[in-house]
């Protein structure tokens, strides 16, 4: 009898029972009902009703079944709250470990329910269901016993249950990988910052207490908890153990210097003082003696910027008496102190800008001829582009070479000019300021040279030193007091702001404010700058004060300045911010709105907060001032740089608007949080807004395309040749509108940003935010108002490098893989000049000689290059390297891979082909695709053969009095292979392949 | 054999002995008791398991049903019988394979559908008839039901009223009774809709009425909202004409206005 497939085909009958009076009887149905609701639920929903009343019923055994089989119901008809409500009431008959759709479904609910409702803020009323409560521990019980660890921990996460979450971490059999997809959680998915900071507090909690920490990770999260004691500690734990211990300090180290919290680290570096004075009763020459209090340790650090820790390589003399124990120590002691402190990496990718410098001359040139000499605008503009595309290279050959040209400028565009200056020397710590010191205030003599090029040169102080400004600040201070000339004091107050970037240090503030107060409109413009850079997210009570001035003052000027830094007071507060921003929004003054816009967007950078979206979202759409709904549109590039495949699709709308100020400003989000991505999406939306009616709005759009195109190549996307062909065309352009021609000309300079060697980046590698980086764009978008400030962007340039250092610090020769065809991620090719040359024929017999000797050098260069390429291919493939495997010529026109040479230019799109070669001698300590990696040596005893050894600092003292001199410098030894005397014509010509033709045959 | 069944079919026994000395409360509460026990069988719907007694289960389950409903009917309980004939479908619907047909079959079939003609769910009817198959309606009690249902729409009350003295079996009665008011119902529903008013010897005729007392009453209980006055019946229908629904403009102007100023913001 095939009695399986006997099935009833109605749930009439037990509906019908369930009428019967007596209760036997209905608790039989019920039963019988809540086996079958799946099929029968359409049927039972009339008489949900009576299963209601049950339930209702106080006087029934089984209400909690009744509540059960009414939530199945609701289930299957889409009513869920009321589902959920009566699958509370089911009590433990509701299980959690069902694989139904229902149980799924229902949980999922309960979650949201529960999350939503712990997630409200302190002060509203919590009243937790406790039988809510229930469902969600049995749930978490349940994933921990499942071993779904993850899932535990997410749903911990997301439901504020510390305690389960630490539960489901000391369960995971996995400990490291699960502490590290918590914090990846906690910064990804946590958008409330007090919270995230808890879950981090407990993750360290827990990494503490594991026998074999993970070093690296736990101060990442002591560092985002601002905990300097414990990194401390743990560094000098680290530095006091084996070699491959304090490669992993080293490693610590750098990943915290990285995301540039200057003040943070200034107090790890102090209390690492203070533990080094207890364990070895040692002195250190360098620190003097450790205080532990971080505002007197400030101010008796050694004042001198030369003198500024430049002993990072050299043993320390006094402690080399001491046992080779503390000698060591003392040793790693410094050059930890010195990674720390910046400058070791700092210096490092100075060195690699230098020794890799790609920049193109020639681009230069083209804008310099084909601008105007009596437009300022289009000149001061041309020297800002060659400051930017030298960034940190110092690589000043163009400057050398148009002394006279540069001449013109000045005024405010000398301002400009000299701190440019600032910006090419950019992390030149020890030599700045005798690179500056032509141009520098003279201490008493007062009137040796004009106020803007001395404005400038504090200003370009500040560049070069910003954010590292341990030595730089008392000069800046001093020249601040000593200044008369307000342009003076505008170019000290950014200075000072800069080196002391978010340090809030007490004593430089009151100069500052002694300036602030003067009432001047040029210079306490830049003091109310500087003050917000000096307390950049400390959310100090000064916003206060800085607020009130700002409704006192009568010049825009100052009430611009004053909003910008208090906007920059609260960057990355978060909910912290709300109240000032809220004062901020609703002032009746729009600058200060527009301030607010600001405010908005750096306290809630990078965090995609739905919240601060949907009111700038609204301030964009709805504020009656032109800036302020500008402003609000760009800040959503800062709020949304975390997530920037979904800026485009949020401005997108916004870019169409018939406003310019907000078609201006979606272009400018878009180019800030898609900044060095190369999106497509983001390419998509801002190539019409290139050619828009208005001419500001395509200067905008111009320098956001700069910036989201920067270091991609036409290989790669095909866009960024026809955008270099645009700006080429509009920079020559004799009716072009000098706004337009503006922004043309900085796009070039930042798409060929730091000698193409640096990307905008505004996450660590690490996922941290980087404060540098955030406010110098954030400050850079204030060019609209203020031109020099367009430097500022100097500072989110971020060097796109691998570099592995050995345990000295040094550079050794060390190799690896890029997975990816080498074009692909290549330097761009050097200008050519197709439509000059067309025209002026240059003598052929000059150039044929040049094109051939051109010619055959490449094909040798080639060659060689072919010969390395193989010979690595084969060691990377069949393990041995031997002489012979030269000889064989593949003839294979593009390899799909390359091998790279430690220190190399990683471009950010090219991580994730990187790889490290197995049998090589140095073993990366951390496997990361770029920035600053420990390699552990595996064969010591060998003689180690290091490279990137030529630091431009020894070049540039010798010549840095020479630069108000005309001589062209020694200085241009960078690896640019036309020689620096060539006439441009000559330059133009040798890349073209028809010339070269012509001139082969005229021989 | 399963003392369980021993039990239940020992108490079925005592029930049919109490029904045929007619002693229905005794039966009520039996019936009640069996009810109870039958739940323990786990061969019966819905669960259909396959014990080795199943069929007698069935058997005997099906036959406690049936005469649960013909005691409802004996008891004149509308709800009692939609409830125990619901319980009982399952044994006709569902258990063709398992054990043969009932006798009872077709009678408490042919009665479910009565029952449903006299409380005037037609569109219930027509499911349940649809549910038949074809042979099905050849038997008179349900064609006898079929019949009926046919008349009823016709409007053919006559043919109804006397089907009562040809029944095919003797619990139909009962609802025969009851259709009589059925018909009376729906007479009274359409004369509302067919006449302003209505003489009252007209009506005592229409409603079948032999006195004009009974009218009265009648009125009185069904249709409180009829008139009588100068010896004739009035159906009141003021009420039909609701006042169509006002436009809510000024909310959809403010509404539009809004919108328009909104769209401008954006673009």
């Amino acid at each position: 009898m095939a009695a399986a497939a006997v099935m009833v085909s109605s749930a009439g009958s037990l509906l019908a029972m369930l009428q019967e009076p007596a209760p036997e009887l209905k608790l039989h149905a019920l039963a019988s009902l809540n086996s079958l609701v799946h099929a029968f639920w359409h049927e039972i929903s009339t008489s949900v009703s009576s299963i209601e009343s049950l339930y209702e019923d106080e006087e029934f055994v089984q209400r909690q079944l009744a509540a059960l089989v009414a939530s199945k119901v609701f289930f299957y008809l889409g009513e869920l709250n009321d589902a959920l409500s009566y699958a509370l009431g089911a009590g433990p008959l509701f299980d959690v470990s069902d694989d139904s759709d229902y149980a799924q479904t229902l949980l999922a609910k309960a979650l949201d329910e529960y999350v939503a409702i712990q997630s409200r803020a302190t002060g509203e009323e919590k009243t937790m269901d406790p039988r809510l409560e229930a469902i969600v521990e049995r749930m978490l019980d349940k994933c921990i016993l499942d071993g779904k660890y993850q899932q535990a921990m997410g749903m911990s996460v997301e439901c504020r249950r510390l305690d389960k979450l630490e539960g489901a971490i000391s369960r995971c059999d996995n400990l490291h990988g699960a502490l590290s997809y918590c914090i990846n959680l906690s910064h990804q998915y946590v958008s409330h910052r007090e919270y995230r900071l808890e879950i981090l507090r407990c993750l360290v909690k827990i990494y503490q207490t594991l026998p074999n920490p993970d070093y690296l990770s736990i101060c990442q999260c002591l560092m985002f908890l601002g905990d300097p004691v414990s990194v401390a500690s743990i560094l000098d734990k680290l530095i006091s153990g084996s070699n491959d211990d304090a490669l992993l300090a080293y490693q610590t180290a750098f990943d915290l210097a990285e995301n540039e919290n200057q003040a943070f680290l200034l107090n790890v570096r102090n209390h690492l003082d203070a533990l080094s004075s207890h364990t070895s009763a040692r002195v250190d020459p360098d620190s003097g003696p450790a205080v532990p209090s971080n505002q007197t340790n400030a101010a008796t650090e050694p004042s001198g910027d030369v003198q500024m820790r430049d002993d990072i390589n050299m043993p320390n003399g006094s402690a080399t008496t001491v046992d080779p124990n503390a000698a060591t120590h003392a040793d790693r002691m410094t050059k930890i102190k010195g990674i720390l402190s910046g400058e070791t990496s700092i210096q490092l990718t100075l060195q690699f800008l230098y020794s890799h410098n790609r920049s193109d001359l020639q681009i230069l040139k083209t804008i310099k001829q084909a601008v105007e000499m009596r437009n300022s605008v289009c000149h001061s503009a041309t020297i800002c582009s060659n400051a930017i595309m030298h960034a940190g290279t110092t690589v000043d050959t163009f400057l050398r070479e148009n002394l006279e040209w540069l001449g013109r400028a000045t005024n405010w565009a000398k301002f400009s000019a000299t701190a440019g200056l600032g910006v090419i020397h950019r992390g030149h710590l020890q030599q700045g300021r005798a690179l500056m010191a032509p141009y520098l205030p003279q201490n008493g003599a007062g009137g040796s040279g004009s106020p803007y090029s001395e404005g400038g040169a504090l200003y370009a102080l500040g560049l070069i030193h910003a954010n590292h400004g341990e030595g730089i600040k008392d000069f800046l201070r001093e020249s601040l007091r000593n200044a008369t000339s307000e342009v003076v004091q505008h170019g000290a107050c950014l200075g000072l702001g800069l080196a002391a970037l978010g340090t809030s240090d007490e004593e430089i503030c009151e100069d500052i404010k002694n300036i602030l107060y003067t009432d001047s409109a040029v210079a306490s413009e830049a003091a109310g700058i500087g003050m917000g850079l000096l307390m950049v997210g400390t959310a100090s009570e000064k916003a206060t004060e800085m607020l009130a001035y700002a409704h006192d003052t009568q010049h825009e000027k100052i009430i611009r300045g004053l909003s910008l830094g208090i906007a920059l007071t609260v960057y990355g507060r978060e909910e912290e911010a709300d109240t000032l921003i809220e004062q901020m929004t609703r002032d009746q003054d729009p600058i200060l709105r527009y301030g607010g816009m600001y405010a908005l967007a750096l306290a809630y950078r990078g965090t995609a907060n739905n919240k601060a979206i949907h009111q700038l979202l609204h301030f964009a759409v709805s504020d009656v001032s032109d800036d302020v709904r500008r402003t609000a549109v760009l800040a959503l590039g800062f709020v949304l740089y975390n997530e920037p495949e979904q800026t485009p699709r949020i401005v997108s709308l916004l870019s169409e608007s018939y406003n310019p100020h907000v078609r201006y400003g979606a272009a400018l989000a878009v180019g800030i949080s898609c900044a060095g991505t190369g999106l497509s999406e983001a390419i998509s939306l801002l190539e019409p807004l290139t050619s828009d009616v208005v001419d500001f709005v395509r200067q905008g759009a111009l320098i956001a395309m700069a910036m989201v195109m920067i270091q991609t190549n036409e290989s790669y996307d095909s866009r960024v040749g026809a955008f270099r062909r645009q700006l080429e065309k509009i920079i020559l352009d004799k009716h072009e509108d000098t706004m337009s021609k503006m922004g043309a000309i900085l796009a070039s300079g930042i798409l060929d940003a730091g000698g193409r060697n640096v990307t905008i980046k505004l996450k660590s590698r690490s996922k941290h935010d980087r404060l540098t980086a955030v406010v110098g764009l954030a400050v850079f978008t204030q060019f609209w108002y203020w031109y020099p400030l367009t430097y500022f962007i100097s500072l989110a340039f971020s060097p796109t490098a691998l570099i592995g250092l050995n345990s000295d610090l040094k550079v050794p020769k060390f190799e690896f893989l890029s997975n990816a065809k080498p074009s692909l991620f290549d330097y761009p090719k050097p200008v050519t000049q197709q439509t000059a040359t067309a025209s002026v024929k240059v003598p052929a017999a000059i150039l044929s000689t040049y094109a051939k000797s051109k010619s055959r050098a490449k094909k040798e260069a080639e060659s060689k290059a072919k010969e390395k390429a193989e010979e690595s291919s084969i060691a990377s493939t069949s393990m041995q390297v031997d002489g012979a495997a030269a000889e064989k010529k593949a003839p294979e026109p593009e390899p799909t891979f390359q091998i790279l040479t430690n220190p190399a230019r990683v471009v950010p799109a090219q991580e994730k082909f990187i790889k490290f070669l197995e049998d090589s001698r140095y073993k990366p300590v951390k496997a990361a695709p770029s920035g600053f990696v420990l390699l552990q040596d595996l064969k010591p005893t060998e003689a180690e053969e290091l490279t990137l050894t030529d630091a431009p600092s020894t070049a540039a003292t010798t010549n840095a009095p020479a630069s108000s001199a005309s001589e062209p410098a020694a200085m241009a030894v960078d690896d640019e292979p036309q020689p620096p005397r060539l006439s441009s014509t000559l330059i133009r010509g040798y890349d073209d392949p028809r010339i070269g033709m012509y001139g082969l045959g005229c021989l | 054999m399963d003392p369980k069944m021993t039990e239940v079919t020992q108490m079925f026994a005592r029930f049919k002995a109490a029904y045929a000395r007619n002693d229905l409360d005794a039966c009520v509460t039996l019936l009640s008791q069996l009810k109870v026990h039958l739940t323990k069988f786990p061969s019966l719907p819905p669960s259909f398991q396959q014990t080795p007694n199943a069929v007698e289960e069935l058997k005997l389950a099906r036959d406690i049903y049936e005469h649960a409903v013909v005691l409802s009917v004996k008891l004149e309980d509308q709800d009692a019988f939609e409830r125990d004939f619901c319980q009982l479908k399952p044994y006709y619907m569902d258990t063709c394979g398992i054990i043969p047909p009932s006798a009872e079959e077709y009678p408490i079939l042919g009665l479910n559908l009565l029952r449903l003609l006299v409380q005037n769910r037609i569109a219930e009817f027509h499911t349940e008839l649809e549910l038949l198959p074809v042979k099905a309606l050849e038997h008179p009690c349900i064609k006898h039901a079929v019949e009926l249902e046919q008349s009823f729409m016709e409007g053919a009350y006559n043919r109804v009223l006397s089907a009562r003295q040809a029944v095919p079996h003797e619990t139909y009665v009962y609802f025969m009774d009851l259709l009589a008011k059925t018909v009376r119902d729906e007479i009274a529903g359409c004369s509302e809709k067919g006449y302003d008013s209505l003489s009252v010897s007209d009506a005592k005729q229409m409603l079948m009425f032999s006195s004009d007392q009974d009218l009265h009453e009648y009125i009185t209980e069904e249709h409180p909202e009829w008139e009588i006055t100068n010896g004739a019946v009035f159906f009141q229908k003021a009420k039909e004409s609701q006042p169509c629904k006002e436009i809510p403009s000024l909310q959809l102007i403010n509404q539009t206005l809004s919108y328009a100023r909104e769209l401008e913001r954006i673009v």
